[in-house]
């Protein structure tokens, strides 16, 4: 009896090591995969066999797995001779958690970023230099804006490659209206704030489980209501003027513009245009707007046809359409990209991740296979290069890959809005901040309480929940002791100086 | 007179507990009423307590579109919970049994060693490298459970047990020439039985709910457990609603739908409601189990 239990925790211990040597198996048959296909490429020329970590935010879809295995695997074998793994993580982990994690210990892969994002991480020496590999990503280069590669370099260093090119000036500028309801109150366009305001009332007395606005913040849209500046904003506490040819940023919340701004915001708060909801439910806003209960939102290029597919589900009928509350001021445009990948610091061989990104953008033919797979399996094109999709999973997400040279419409988006849209960034202008990135360290501490002060104080004035004048001057003692001026200072400091140098 | 008094702050409780747990089983009712809606009228009138307009096509739509997948899902959750269980409950009575052992030297260095790690602990950061670096558990079945093999609270609750069983009892098996394998496994184990069961539920219940490990080792779709599933939609959709979203330029993807989440949210309460009732007693019974000595 006793000699059994023995054997029996020998035989125990003995599993376990054997389940945690598991891990090493998987590993040997993955390296003669590897070999097996070495031989099969002959195209990728003298490049030396590699394997590349793609990390992807959101959901990964059945027919993605399918062909990260099958066509996307022999073509990247084909073009570059290496092997991507797509690894999908939960969009709470962008910019920040497992990223970060991944970054800090040194694990070879590749993602995108935004800006805010790269300085930090550039900061921390997280991100490889990618400058040396630029040339190797030619047709990328062809196809995405000079402009947008400035945006992602910090004195003078490429850290990150953008993908995406895209009219998207005046990024919620205009207001996207649900033109179906505006056209059933007899109505046929949006001019000005009166207008708008017209129509939701009109809409509000046939629709009264209608919300107005499905989000908090307007400031944008209503920038021809309350100042002539072309006002452009760096972040939640300046703004530039881009009608003005110099160097000034601007104290937004320090300004008469924002005080007459949450004036009309809270307006449109005790009107009802804002529900009141929404100073404790943000997220719900969204979903209103999805589920069609909603009368406008805030509009940029895209969004008619991006966001009808959603809001059809709810409302078949429904038409969306974008104006502006004004005239005479250039759209601005941060730049046309729509991300941009960067590549970690320990990668052994980030010149083959530049190389998987030009793939990206290289050609129609990629692209149709990146964005839409198949064709005859995933989708079907018409004559006029019209798009059906015949499978609804998403791949590498569109968003990403949109490129106005290579993007297909499908056939619901009418000929007039296709010409529209391509036509968007038409007399618009790069911001005159795009390219310029703010380093936080010499007021770190400051911009933490700031945030925080915003979050409490200023977003509620802003969003016209609370009465600018009876709430604003604490807000601002908040605000001055929490070091708004010396932020100010410093970000004006730096500005100047880069400015300077680029103009 | 006592007994009046005692009578009324009875009732009071039996009021109060009532309406704490209709507060929270609200909730609940909401979820599994909303999966039973159509998704148009949930749209359009929100939730309500009875389903609107019943239809049972949501879990159709779930079964027919990600069936594979959740079959997957639910078959790795019940295969680490079952693992994690027992694994987990044979290192930490292994552990409790070593440091409640009358006599050994180190006992109590052991168990400051496991007291320790309850206060202070390495971080996120060294415990991710270790684990990947070192230990391999990334894209394992086993990294989804070993790393909780041992919980201290658990161990101390299972240790006081071990040493309410009279000490004779251990002593006389000793004189009769058993060591400490067959102590442990024909002594401690059986007569620790209630104690057992308690971590058992303890370990299981924690293994079944467990989304961070999945979260920081597992990339395979493969390896992922149901509350993992879980957590990467509700994840994602957040995201998108926060207006975070607008920093990867406007990206616009349809959020899933309402009705949706709610199926989901059932599929992955439910093996746990059905079992709770049940075993919930020995919980209550376990946890003042070797609290008091005699």
């Amino acid at each position: 009896m006793k000699k059994n239990r023995v054997w029996l925790s020998l035989f125990l211990t003995f599993a376990f090591l054997l389940s945690a040597c598991s891990s090493g198996n998987n590993g040997s048959a993955n390296t003669n995969a590897g070999s097996k296909e070495e031989s099969a490429s002959e195209s990728a020329g003298s490049l030396a066999p590699a394997k590349l970590t793609i990390v992807l935010y959101g959901d990964e879809t059945n027919r993605m797995k399918e062909l990260a295995k099958t066509e996307f695997y022999d073509v990247i074998k084909q073009e570059i001779n290496a092997e991507v793994e797509f690894q999908f993580l939960p969009w709470s982990e962008y910019a920040g958690g497992k990223t970060d994690l991944m970054l800090s210990t040194g694990e070879d892969f590749a993602t995108y970023t935004d800006i805010n994002y790269m300085v930090k991480s550039v900061a921390k020496g997280v991100y490889a230099d990618l400058t040396p590999y630029l040339d190797t990503a030619p047709d990328l280069s062809a196809n995405v804006d000079e402009a947008s590669f400035t945006a992602f370099q910090l004195g003078g260093k490429q850290y990150a490659i953008p993908v995406g090119n895209k009219p998207n000036s005046a990024e919620f500028y205009s207001v996207l209206v649900r033109q179906d309801l505006l056209e059933e109150v007899g109505m046929t366009s949006v001019s000005s704030l009166a207008e708008l305001e017209e129509f939701y009332d009109k809409v509000h007395a046939i629709h009264p489980e209608l919300i107005g606005y499905a989000s908090t913040d307007a400031r944008r849209m209503l920038l021809y209501d309350y100042t002539d500046k072309n006002l452009y904003w760096q972040n939640e506490f300046i703004a530039l003027d881009e009608s003005a040819e110099d160097d000034q940023i601007i104290s937004w919340f320090e300004s008469e513009d924002f005080k007459k701004y949450a004036g009309l915001m809270h307006g449109w708060y005790q009107k009802g245009i804002i529900p009141k909801y929404a100073a404790t439910n943000t997220p719900q806003l969204q979903s209103d707007w999805n589920s069609g209960k909603a009368i406008f939102w805030a509009g940029t290029a895209a969004r008619p046809f991006e966001g009808a597919a959603t809001i059809s589900q709810a409302v078949p009928e429904a038409k969306l359409a974008n104006y502006f509350l004004g005239t005479g001021r250039p759209k601005i445009s941060r730049g046309t990209y729509s991300t941009a990948f960067f590549v970690s610091s320990a990668a052994k061989d980030p010149e083959r991740y530049v190389m998987f990104f030009n793939l990206l953008q290289k050609n129609q033919e990629l692209y149709d296979l990146f964005a839409y797979g198949i064709e005859g399996t995933d989708y079907t094109l018409d004559e006029n290069g019209r798009l059906t999709k015949i499978n609804n999973d998403a791949l590498i997400p569109d968003w990403l890959l949109m490129n106005k040279n290579f993007i297909r419409f499908d056939n619901s988006v009418p000929e007039d809005f296709i010409a529209e849209y391509k036509a968007w960034d038409d007399g618009a202008i790069i911001s005159k901040g795009a390219g310029f990135n703010f380093d936080n360290t010499p007021v770190k501490n400051e911009e933490t309480k700031l945030n925080g002060v915003f979050t409490e104080y200023l977003a509620p004035i802003g969003s016209g929940f609370v009465d600018y004048d009876e709430v604003y001057p604490k807000a601002l003692e908040k605000l001055k002791a929490a070091g708004l001026d010396k932020y100010i200072a410093e970000y004006q400091k730096q500005y100047s100086e880069w400015y300077a140098k680029h103009n | 007179m006592a007994t009046t008094e005692s009578k009324g702050l009875m009732i009071f409780f039996y009021c109060f507990i009532a309406v704490f747990s209709i507060i929270c089983l609200i909730p609940f009712v909401l979820a599994v009423s909303g999966s039973l809606s159509t998704e148009a009228r949930i749209a359009a009138e929100g939730y309500s307590f009875l389903p609107r307009g019943f239809s049972l096509e949501t879990y159709q739509f779930l079964f027919g579109s990600k069936a594979e997948q959740i079959i997957r899902a639910y078959s790795v959750s019940l295969l680490v919970t079952a693992l994690g269980t027992v694994s987990a409950v044979l290192v930490t009575t292994a552990y409790a049994y070593v440091v409640s052992v009358k006599g050994f030297r180190f006992k109590n260095v052991l168990a400051f060693f496991a007291y320790f790690t309850m206060l202070f602990s390495g971080g996120t950061l060294p415990w991710y490298l270790l684990s990947t670096k070192y230990y391999h558990l990334n894209n394992t079945l086993i990294g989804l459970f070993v790393p909780y093999l041992l919980n201290v609270f658990l161990m101390f609750l299972m240790t006081n047990y071990f040493r309410s069983i009279p000490h004779e009892i251990v002593e006389s098996a000793e004189i009769d020439g058993a060591g400490h394998m067959r102590i442990f496994f024909s002594m401690m184990i059986p007569l620790g039985r209630v104690g057992l069961v308690t971590i058992s539920l303890f370990y299981a219940l924690q293994f079944w709910n467990d989304f961070y490990l999945p979260l920081m080792l597992v990339s395979n779709q493969e390896l992922y457990t149901i509350q993992y599933m879980m957590y990467n939609m509700m994840a994602n959709i957040q995201f998108l609603a926060s207006g975070n979203a607008a920093q990867v330029s406007g990206a616009i993807i349809a959020p899933p739908l309402e009705t949706a989440k709610m199926a989901m949210t059932c599929l992955t309460v439910l093996p746990i409601a059905i079992l709770y009732p049940f075993l919930q007693r020995f919980f209550v019974r376990g946890i003042v189990v070797g609290s008091v000595k005699g």
